[in-house]
C-alpha cells in the first residue's frame, strides 16, 4: 500500500486529458465486432493509410445504451470518438444538436444516388446530409413454405389472408401462425407502424401534426391484439419478444410466420428444423396497396469534435465504399446499403432473398424523422404495449399517446 | 434442560440462516466461476463445479481492459480515501473543540446533501467538470467523492473527537505545541482507530460508486470496474461470456468482503458507536 | 479561537458548497430556462412552462408511481429483514463479531457489479433461482424473471432488500445499545414475556433509530439507479422504470436540460416531504416526556 500510494498519484498527476498521440488515431464505437468484419476492414484501410489507426471501441449490444454512451460524450464536446456509427433514428437528435459535421460536400451528388433512397433521406436533417449509410435494414415476412405449398397457399400479400392462412394452418401450441416482436421496446414500435403504414395512417402528418388516434392506426393496433386474442394465432408470450425470442420460435419449427430483420436468414440455414423448408417476402398490405416495411439501418457521420475529421472520413468513406460494403456484408451478414451490392453475384449466392428485399427496400419507410425520436418511441411503445396486453382499449390506448405526444411537441422552443 | 438445548439450536439455526442468506449470491459466483466453461452452461445449472478449473480467472485477465478498469478503480479510491481525511480531520476538531461558528450547521446542511440521490447532483456536475475540462480525468471523480463522503467523514470524525478527554490537549498546549501540532502529534494518532473506520467506508463507496463515473468517463479506458463490467456484452444476448463476467464479479468484490471480515470489529464499531443521532 | 476555527472548516465548507450546493442552485435556475444543447447554444427563459408540462407528462408520473412502489415494498421487507437480523444479532454468542461482518457483506459490494451477478441468478435458462424453484415444484419451467411484468419489479425488491437489510440492521444494532439493561429486567419481574418486553421497552427507544433507517432508506430507494440500471434497464415495458431512470433519460437520452432540472426538483420536493414525515415521526415519546417536564 505504502508503495502503491506514490505510484497511483504519479499517474493520476500524470494522465492529462490530451494525451500525446503517436501518429492520428480515428476511433468509433459499435456492438462487438461480428466474425472479425470490422477487423477486416480496419486492416485493410491500414494497409492502405499506413498513417491512420483506426480502433473499434466495442460497446454494449443493447443500441440504447451506446447511443447514451454517444451522446454523453458528444454532449461535452469530447474528441473521443472521431466517427459516430448510428442507426438510422439518432440522426435528427444528433444533427439537431450540432455534434455532427455536414457531409453533403464530402459525397458527390452522383455517388449519393447509389444508395438506397430511404437511407439516404434517413441520412439527411434539415436538407443537409449528415450519414454516410453503411448497412441496411428493412423489414420482412418469412414463413414456411414446405407448409405452404403442401396446402397449395401463396404467401399472404394482405393481412387478413395471413390470419386466414394462418389460422388454416397452426396447430398451437406445437406450430403458432405468427409471431413478431410485441416486447416494450423499440422493436414493438417497428411493428405497430408497420401495420399502421400499411393501413394508409402514420404518427405524424406532413405539417408535423399528431394523427395516431385515427382510424387506420387504432384498426392497426387492433389487428396486433386480435392476432393474440380474437384469432390466437400468435402466442401470448409475444408481450414478452425481441427480434431473438421471435427468431428462435420460428427457427425451432414453432411458427408459420414470422416478421424479422434480414439477418434471420443466416440463422434458418443453421436450424435443423427448418433449413430448406424457409422463404422470405415482402410484409402484407392491403387489397389496393402494398405492404411498407419500417427502414434500420447504420452508417458513419463524422463528429464535428473529432481532432482528425480528414482522417475520420477517410475511413468512412473506405468502409462505405462498393468495397468495403462487400467485404463487411459477407463477414458480418448484413444488408450492404449500396443498391448495386443488393445484386452482387457473390452475396446473393449467400443470400437469395436480396431480390425481394431490393424492392421492398425501395419502398420502405422511416420511423418519423423528428430530434425528440426517443421521447416519441417511448410514448408509444408504452401505450402500444398497453393495449397488446390487454390493460387498455386500443381506440384508449392511441387516444392517450396521441395526447401525451401533442404535449410533448407542444412544449417550447420545439427544434 | 432439554428446552434450552432446544432453543440454543433454534438459535443456531437462525444464526446460520442469516449467515447463508448474507453470502449465497456472492458464493455462487464464486462456483460459478470455478466451473469448466461448458458446465457454466449446463441446464440444469450444476450445484457445485464438478471438474474444477481457474480457466476463468485465466481469461477474465483478456477480457480487453478489465486490468485498465481495476486500475482506474484503484486510482480513484485512493485518491478519494485521503482527501476526505484531510478535508475533515482539521473541519472536525474545528466543531468538536473549538466550536467553530456554523460547525454544527455544516454538519447537519453537509448529510441532508450527501444523503441526497447522486442523480440530483449528476448534470449540474457534468456542466461544471465539462466546463473545467476535466472529462476523463481522475479528478472528475475523486472530486464529488470527496464531498459526498466528506460529511460523513465528519460526523464520525467529531463524535470521535469529543471522547477524546481534553486534559491531553491542555497539558501539550502547555508543554508549547501548537494548535496545529496538537492535532497533528496528540490528536490525529490518537484518532486513527476512528480515522482507518472512515478511509474503510470512503474506500468501499468509492470502489463501488456506478452513476457519477458511467457519466464524467466517456472513455473506455478511463472506465472504473462496476461501469466496465456492466458494459460488457457479447455479440449477441447469447454470448455473453457469463464464465468471464461471473470470474470477474469475484474479483471486484473479493477485496471488499475481505476487507470487511478482516475489520469488522472496527467498521461495527465505527458505525454504531457513539450513537447515530437524528 | 472561534476565528481559528473557520480556518480550519473552510476547505470542507468551500467544497461542500460547490459540490452539494451549487448543483442544487443551478437545477432550480435550470429548471427555468430552455436549453440549447448546440455547442455555444444559449438559454431561453420559459418561466414555469416546464413544471406546468411535467404535471401532463403520464411518463415521468408513472415513474414516480413505480418508484413509490419499489420504496414502499423494498423499505416494508428491509425494515422486517433488518430488525430480525439486529435483534438476533444483539444477543451475544461466541463468533457474533464474524456473523455480523457476514451480514453487513450484501452492503458493502458494488450494487452495479451484483446487479450483474443478480442477473446471472435469475437467467432464464442457466439461473440458479429458476432451476432451483422448478427442482422444489415450486415453479413452472420457463420462468422469465427479468422479462415479466410483475416478476421483475419483484426481482429487482428482492435484490435491493438483499443489498439493503444490513444497512437497518446495523442502525438497529446502534439503537440497541441505548435501551437501558435495567428496563428490561424490571419488565422481567413484572413477569412481561419476550413480546411485550419488546413492544413496551425495545420499540420506545429504537423509534428514533428506526425513523433514521427509513429516513436515509427511502431516499435512497426512491433515488435507486444503479441497480435497476444494470438488472433490468427500466424493463421491461417501464415495469422498473424508476425516477432515477427517468431524469438519466430526460437529461442525457432527451437532451432537454431545463425540463430534466425541473422534474428532479419536483422530484426533491417529494424527497423533502418523506424526511419532514420520518423527522417527525423519529421524535420519540421519550423525547417529547423529556420535554414535557
Amino acid at each position: 500500500m505504502a508503495l502503491l500510494v506514490p505510484i497511483l498519484l504519479a499517474l493520476l498527476l500524470g494522465c492529462s486529458r490530451a494525451g500525446p498521440e503517436r501518429g492520428i488515431t480515428v476511433r468509433f464505437l459499435d456492438r462487438p465486432d461480428r466474425n472479425q468484419a470490422w477487423a477486416d476492414a480496419i486492416q485493410a484501410f491500414q494497409a492502405a493509410h499506413p498513417d491512420i489507426r483506426v480502433e473499434l471501441v466495442e460497446g454494449p449490444s443493447a443500441t440504447n445504451a451506446r447511443e447514451d454512451l454517444y451522446a454523453t460524450s458528444l454532449l461535452a464536446g469530447d474528441p473521443i470518438y472521431d466517427l459516430v456509427f448510428m442507426d438510422i433514428v439518432w440522426l435528427p437528435k444528433f444533427a439537431a444538436a450540432g455534434w455532427l459535421l455536414p457531409l453533403d460536400a464530402r459525397l458527390a451528388a452522383g455517388e449519393q444516388a447509389d444508395f438506397l433512397p430511404g437511407d439516404l433521406e434517413g441520412s439527411r436533417f434539415r436538407g443537409r446530409l449528415y450519414r454516410v449509410p453503411m448497412r441496411t435494414d428493412a423489414g420482412l415476412l418469412f414463413y414456411r413454405r414446405d407448409l405452404l405449398v403442401a396446402r397449395a397457399l401463396a404467401p399472404p400479400r394482405t393481412w387478413e389472408a395471413l390470419v386466414e392462412e394462418a389460422r388454416a394452418l397452426q396447430a398451437p401450441p406445437e406450430l403458432w401462425g405468427y409471431v413478431f416482436q410485441g416486447k416494450q421496446y423499440e422493436g414493438l414500435v417497428v411493428n405497430f407502424l408497420e401495420l399502421v403504414w400499411s393501413a394508409g395512417g402514420d404518427v405524424l402528418d406532413s405539417q408535423g401534426r399528431v394523427i395516431l388516434d385515427q382510424p387506420e392506426a387504432i384498426a392497426a393496433l387492433r389487428w396486433l391484439r386480435d392476432a393474440i386474442v380474437r384469432h390466437r394465432i400468435t402466442p401470448p408470450a409475444v408481450a414478452t419478444y425481441e427480434e431473438q425470442d421471435s427468431a428462435n420460435v420460428f427457427l425451432q419449427g414453432r411458427s408459420l410466420f414470422l416478421r424479422n430483420w434480414p439477418y434471420v436468414w443466416a440463422l434458418t440455414a443453421e436450424s435443423p428444423r427448418v433449413r430448406g423448408r424457409v422463404a422470405i417476402t415482402a410484409l402484407p398490405g392491403r387489397a389496393d396497396a402494398v405492404g411498407i416495411s419500417a427502414l434500420g439501418g447504420w452508417g458513419f457521420g463524422v463528429s464535428r469534435f473529432s481532432r482528425h475529421p480528414e482522417a475520420a472520413w477517410a475511413f468512412a468513406r473506405y468502409a462505405t465504399s462498393a468495397e468495403g460494403q462487400k467485404r463487411y456484408a459477407l463477414r458480418a451478414g448484413t444488408v450492404p446499403a449500396r443498391r448495386a451490392l443488393l445484386h452482387d453475384a457473390e452475396l446473393v449466392a449467400r443470400n437469395p432473398h436480396y431480390p425481394v428485399l431490393a424492392k421492398v427496400l425501395e419502398r420502405a419507410r422511416p420511423r418519423p424523422v423528428h430530434p425528440k425520436y426517443a421521447q416519441i418511441s417511448d410514448i408509444l411503445q408504452h401505450h402500444v404495449s398497453a393495449a397488446l396486453v390487454g390493460r387498455t382499449e386500443p381506440q384508449d390506448a392511441l387516444r392517450a399517446a396521441a395526447r401525451e405526444l401533442r404535449t410533448l411537441l407542444a412544449s417550447p422552443r420545439t427544434p | 434442560m432439554t428446552g434450552r438445548r432446544v432453543r440454543r439450536a433454534l438459535f443456531a439455526a437462525v444464526v446460520a440462516l442469516i449467515v447463508g442468506h448474507s453470502l449465497w449470491p456472492f458464493l455462487w459466483q464464486v462456483l460459478t466461476s470455478l466451473k469448466a466453461p461448458d458446465e457454466i452452461f449446463a441446464i440444469p445449472p450444476t450445484l457445485l463445479p464438478e471438474r474444477p478449473s481457474l480457466a476463468s480467472y485465466a481469461k477474465v485477465f483478456t477480457l480487453r481492459p478489465f486490468v485498465r478498469y481495476v486500475l482506474n478503480s484503484l486510482l480513484v479510491a485512493v485518491g478519494t480515501t485521503l482527501l476526505p481525511l484531510g478535508l475533515g480531520a482539521p473541519a472536525a476538531y474545528a466543531v468538536a473543540r473549538l466550536r467553530a461558528r456554523g460547525g454544527e450547521l455544516l454538519l447537519r446542511a453537509g448529510l441532508v446533501g450527501a444523503l441526497l440521490p447522486p442523480i440530483v447532483f449528476v448534470l449540474p456536475l457534468y456542466e461544471g467538470i465539462r466546463a473545467l475540462g476535466l472529462l476523463n480525468h481522475p479528478l472528475a471523480l475523486i472530486v464529488p467523492y470527496t464531498a459526498l463522503n466528506l460529511p460523513l467523514t465528519l460526523w464520525m470524525l467529531t463524535s470521535f473527537f469529543r471522547q477524546l478527554p481534553s486534559e491531553l490537549e491542555e497539558a501539550a498546549r502547555i508543554d508549547g505545541f501548537s494548535r496545529v501540532g496538537v492535532l497533528r502529534h496528540i490528536i490525529l494518532p490518537l484518532a486513527a482507530p476512528a480515522l482507518a473506520t472512515a478511509a474503510i467506508l470512503v474506500a468501499i463507496f468509492s470502489w463501488n460508486e456506478f452513476l457519477l463515473a458511467l457519466t464524467f468517463m466517456t472513455a473506455d479506458q478511463w472506465r472504473t470496474v462496476p461501469v466496465g463490467m456492466a458494459m460488457l456484452s457479447g455479440v449477441t444476448e447469447f454470448e455473453v461470456p457469463w464464465d468471464q463476467i461471473s470470474a470477474a464479479v469475484v474479483v471486484t468484490t473479493l477485496p471488499v468482503v475481505l476487507l470487511v471480515l478482516g475489520l469488522q470489529r472496527r467498521i461495527i464499531a465505527g458505525l454504531t458507536a457513539g450513537g447515530i443521532k437524528g | 479561537m472561534r476565528q481559528e476555527g473557520l480556518l480550519y472548516l473552510l476547505p470542507a465548507a468551500a467544497l461542500l458548497l460547490v459540490v452539494l450546493a451549487a448543483p442544487v442552485a443551478r437545477l432550480a435556475w435550470l429548471s427555468l430556462q430552455e436549453v440549447e444543447v448546440t455547442p455555444g447554444g444559449g438559454a431561453e427563459f420559459v418561466g414555469l412552462a416546464h413544471f406546468a408540462r411535467a404535471l401532463a407528462d403520464g411518463i415521468f408520473h408513472r415513474s414516480l408511481v413505480t418508484s413509490a412502489l419499489f420504496t414502499a415494498l423494498s423499505l416494508a421487507a428491509e425494515l422486517l429483514l433488518g430488525l430480525g437480523m439486529a435483534l438476533i444479532l444483539h444477543a451475544s454468542f461466541p463468533g457474533r463479531g464474524a456473523v455480523r461482518a457476514a451480514a453487513l457483506i450484501p452492503w458493502t459490494l458494488p450494487p452495479a457489479v451484483m446487479a450483474i451477478g443478480w442477473r446471472w441468478i435469475y437467467h432464464d435458462s442457466y439461473g440458479i433461482l429458476t432451476a432451483g424453484l422448478v427442482a422444489l415444484g415450486l415453479l413452472a419451467p420457463g420462468t422469465t424473471w427479468l422479462g415479466d411484468r410483475h416478476l421483475a419489479l419483484a426481482a429487482v425488491i428482492v435484490a435491493d432488500v438483499w443489498k439493503t437489510a444490513p444497512f437497518v440492521m446495523l442502525i438497529v444494532l446502534a439503537g440497541l445499545q441505548a435501551v437501558p439493561p435495567e428496563l428490561h429486567e424490571a419488565a422481567l419481574l413484572d413477569g412481561a414475556g419476550p413480546v411485550r418486553r419488546f413492544t413496551m421497552v425495545t420499540l420506545p427507544y429504537l423509534r428514533p433509530y428506526l425513523a433514521l433507517a427509513l429516513l436515509f432508506r427511502g431516499v435512497q430507494a426512491f433515488g435507486v439507479f444503479d441497480l435497476v440500471r444494470v438488472l433490468t434497464g427500466g424493463g421491461p415495458g417501464g415495469a422498473t422504470r424508476v425516477v432515477a431512470l427517468a431524469l438519466y433519460d430526460t437529461f442525457y437520452r432527451y437532451l432537454e436540460f431545463g425540463y430534466g432540472a425541473a422534474l428532479t426538483l419536483l422530484t426533491l420536493a417529494l424527497l423533502g416531504l418523506w424526511a419532514a414525515a420520518m423527522v417527525r415521526a423519529g421524535r420519540s415519546r421519550l423525547d417529547q416526556e423529556a420535554g414535557s417536564r
